[in-house]
């Protein structure tokens, strides 16, 4: 798989409903690098999903821009560059889990770079990638929330987009789930070269994935802090006990303790 | 192994089926004792051994004469009313201010004494099949229209920014994931409007009519036939449930995935 194009967010602002709205995003710039896994980390309601939605091209800011490749995000959409995990799984129940995986390449046919003989036995391939080899032909409805999850991230994976948008993909999965997926995200990812923004809300999970994590304050949205994340890839879930791990951990906690967050900082793990 | 699975789904069929099955057989029995023991004038009161009797004489005449009859018109009725519910909730779906136009006439429609616009149908057009499957059509429309309105609105935000994240056109969007979504709650109208079709076809034939079920019932009241009447009833009623049930084995060939059905 080619390295894919980077994404350039250049002053991005969001407001809700008129101008005494809510101001979502407040001039956002940032630079991601092809095959960059950066992760946004945030209280809930700072403009996480908005800001992943802009980038996306499923919403249009209010003032400035995203540039995905050279593309504005709108015709990067439009061009099928991106695969978007949602916070709930959203597979279609009528469709079996290969159905939901192959159906990308039923929407797409020929603009699936995937399409083809052999689309099926990748979406199977995938399915193995992500642990659910055997599980091709059961219902949505049949298996649990965690697997559902995986299910969604092989069909976002499934036509080979260039960027990966995911948000808070495994914020309802148990801690042992999330740790799996967490491995195999990185290890998908590094087969794949895709760039990879992933937002989240634990500080844990950013810094074990990401390159760089991105911090953001709340109302209105805006970014504090962008930190390295100085661990070499390949990782292991063992880097998670290392004293620099800890360090990075507790400063970038440090920044979420503003007056009324405090309750979500101590309920990180 | 696959006979002992079948034979097991036939005893829970009949397991299903059979407390309901022993409430009737209830009823009946404590009918006949009724008539019997209270001794009241047969041709006002029959019992249900008497109505059995005149099924039993009259019933194969009544069912190929007439309840095939009063079933074509239910079951075009039902097709016609159907169809243009499912057409109007798509075409609601689309287009929110054709359905803030359009609604409250659908409302109207709805609560339209349809024993009133019968005679005017008839007074149309005639003795013919044609009043008979409007007011059948009618009748069914409202439960299906509502409920495929819903239907077609169940999807969630997230999946529509799933298709569009394909860049899905709204052709596929339609039909991949709107029409799926919606066929649980198009299946609930449809059982409603099954057994209303029936009830629709009867009430029109009340108001003119050469044959059909309800054509005998009317007739056989003049002459004070309760024994008739109650055989019509009967037959209707069995008509009724053959066709709710043969929705229902639709329902059950067309969703297959978990928890699909909305009854239960
Ligand atoms: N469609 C919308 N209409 C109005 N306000 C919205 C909408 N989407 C989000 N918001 C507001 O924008 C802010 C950020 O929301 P969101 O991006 O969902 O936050 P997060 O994902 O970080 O929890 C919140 O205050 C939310 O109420
Ligand atoms: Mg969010």
């Amino acid at each position: 798989m080619t390295s894919s194009g980077g994404i350039a967010i250049e002053g991005v602002s969001k407001q809700f409903g008129g101008s005494q709205g809510v101001t979502a995003l407040d001039g956002i710039d940032l630079n991601i690098s092809g095959g960059e896994f950066v992760a946004i980390v945030g209280p809930s309601g700072c403009g996480k999903s908005t800001l992943l939605r802009i980038v996306g091209g499923l919403l249009e800011p209010t003032s400035g821009h995203v540039y995905v490749g050279g593309k504005t995000s709108g015709q990067a959409r439009r061009d099928v560059e991106f695969g978007f995990v949602f916070q709930q799984p959203t597979l279609f129940p009528w469709l079996r889990v290969l159905g939901n995986v192959l159906l990308p390449d039923r929407v797409l046919g020929r603009r699936n770079p995937n399409n083809g003989p052999n689309s099926k036995d990748i979406a199977q391939e995938l399915l193995r990638d992500v642990g659910l080899e055997g599980f091709e032909d059961h219902y949505p409805g049949q298996i649990s929330g965690g697997m559902q999850q995986r299910v969604a991230l092989a069909r976002a994976l499934s036509y080979g987009p260039n960027t990966l948008l995911m948000d808070e993909p495994f914020g309802a999965l148990d801690e042992f789930t999330r740790d799996r997926l967490n491995l195999q995200l990185l290890e998908v990812c590094n087969k794949t070269g895709s760039t990879v923004l992933f937002v989240t809300h634990s500080i844990q999970e950013a810094i074990f994935l990401a390159d760089r994590v991105v911090m953001l304050s709340p109302r209105p949205g805006r970014i504090t802090r962008v930190a390295e994340v100085p661990f070499p890839k390949p990782r292991t879930l063992e880097i998670r006990y290392e004293p620099g791990f800890a360090a990075l951990a507790g400063e970038l906690r440090g920044l979420l303790v503003g007056d009324d967050d405090i309750e979500l900082a101590m309920n990180q793990p | 192994m696959s006979s002992i699975r079948k034979r097991s789904r036939v005893v829970d069929v009949l397991l299903r089926v059979l407390p309901s099955v022993v409430i009737f057989a209830l009823c009946l029995v404590a009918w006949e004792l009724w008539v019997n023991i209270r001794d009241v004038p047969a041709y006002l009161y029959p019992s249900p051994s008497d109505i059995g009797k005149e099924l039993r004489d009259e019933g194969l005449s009544l069912a190929v004469d007439d309840l095939r009859w009063t079933m074509t018109e239910a079951v075009l009725g039902f097709l016609l009313g159907s169809a243009v519910a499912l057409f109007t909730g798509i075409v609601f779906v689309h287009a929110k201010f054709l359905e803030r136009v359009f609604f409250p006439w659908a409302i109207v429609l709805q609560t339209v004494p349809i024993v009133a616009v019968a005679p005017l149908l008839t007074i149309w057009f005639g003795f013919t099949l044609t009043p008979k499957v409007l007011i059948a059509a009618l009748i069914c429309f409202f439960p299906v229209l509502v409920n495929a309105t819903k239907g077609l609105r169940s999807i969630s935000s997230q999946a529509v920014e799933l298709m569009s994240i394909l860049s899905a056109s709204k052709w596929s969007l339609f039909w991949r994931v709107r029409i799926p979504s919606s066929l649980p709650y198009v299946f609930a109208g449809l059982k409603v409007a099954s057994t209303l079709s029936v009830i629709g076809a009867i009430v029109a034939e009340f108001t003119g009519a050469d044959r059909g079920i309800g054509f005998v019932i009317i007739q056989a009241s003049y002459r004070l036939d309760t024994r008739l009447m109650f055989a019509g009833i009967a037959l209707s009623s069995a008509a009724g449930v053959v066709f709710f049930n043969i929705i229902g084995a639709l329902e059950r060939l067309a969703l297959r995935w978990p928890d699909a059905r909305l009854d239960r």
